[in-house]
């Protein structure tokens, strides 16, 4: 597992096995593509990348992907609407495994550019 | 920001709050308090140190429910209410917060809300005040600390009101009452 978290966790394995485990239910729980999808649009909200090319995506997943990026910046202004497009496109389960890969993605990039593994070798 | 659940409880009886709603993803949950109870359970950093980065992480990202729960861990660790008073804007000039509680917050600062916040100087005096291992535990704790407080507003999570509340400290599962 790559990151800024998980290479922090480097000297910490018990913490870091577990850290893996929940990071991989989260991932396994989204459709692989979109995962990836939110994992990019969350980065280059934060500047690191380039945004996904959405061209070519279904209208459910920029709905999901236009979510994805009220969540660095915007998180309290999220509307029920917004959250009841997303609850359409992916049912109750999968908006709930969404919220957590969303958060987490935009929490990793914020350990990420505090150069959080930096920090833990000196 | 909704106060009102956008996600229905997946465990019959129970209205929706963070558990409930997380068991529609059991694989999830299982393994997220596994982690949490793991990370609160480890003394490497203190309680009380880990407390107070949850406490700013919850006024800086408007999680009135995170704002509202204190971990008896670290209430036993001395963290009163006029400590935690102190962990607003202006920390800095508290007396009642130790050297090593504005260093984290700056740290914690940095990771939840600017960057740039973490300055060389502030860098310097994290790693003077924790070990590696403390920073990579503290590290970790942030970034759930805000994963948790997010994803819990933005699936209307927010109570309307809600009185301070001491709960017990997550514990690693095979600890737990």
């Amino acid at each position: 597992m790559s990151g800024a978290v998980a290479t922090a966790l480097a000297g910490r394995p018990e913490l870091a096995e577990r850290y893996a485990a929940f990071r991989d239910a989260a991932r396994g729980a989204l459709d692989p593509a979109l995962f990836v999808l939110v994992q990019q649009t969350i980065a280059a909200v934060h500047g690191s990348g380039d945004a996904p090319d959405e061209s070519g995506l279904d209208a459910a997943t920029r709905t999901c992907l236009a979510y994805a990026r009220r969540m660095p910046f915007e998180h309290t202004a999220i509307t029920d609407a917004e959250a009841a497009a997303v609850i359409a496109a992916l049912g109750e389960p999968g908006y709930v495994a969404f919220s957590v890969v969303a958060a987490l993605a935009d929490a990793e990039c914020r350990a990420g550019m505090v150069d959080l593994p930096g920090l833990v070798v000196g | 920001m909704s106060t009102t659940p956008r996600v229905s409880s997946a465990i019959t009886g129970e209205p929706p709050h963070f558990g409930s709603v997380l068991a529609h993803q059991p694989e999830i949950a299982e393994r997220f308090f596994a982690l949490y109870g793991a990370f609160w359970g480890s003394d490497v950093l203190s309680a009380r140190i880990k407390e107070v980065a949850r406490m700013r992480n919850a006024r800086v990202t408007e999680c009135g429910f995170c704002r509202q729960v204190r971990f008896d861990k670290a209430v036993a660790e001395g963290l009163g209410e006029e400590v935690v008073d102190d962990i607003t804007d202006g920390y800095e000039s508290s007396i009642r917060l130790t050297d090593v509680e504005k260093a984290v917050l700056k740290f914690t600062d940095a990771l939840i809300h600017d960057p740039e916040l973490l300055t060389n100087d502030a860098r310097a005096a994290l790693q003077r005040h924790l070990a590696p291992e403390q920073i990579a535990e503290l590290g970790l704790g942030v970034t759930l600390f805000l994963a948790l407080a997010k994803a819990l507003i933005t699936m209307g999570l927010e109570p309307e009101a809600m009185d301070r509340t001491v709960l017990p400290t997550p514990a690693p599962l095979d600890q737990a009452a």
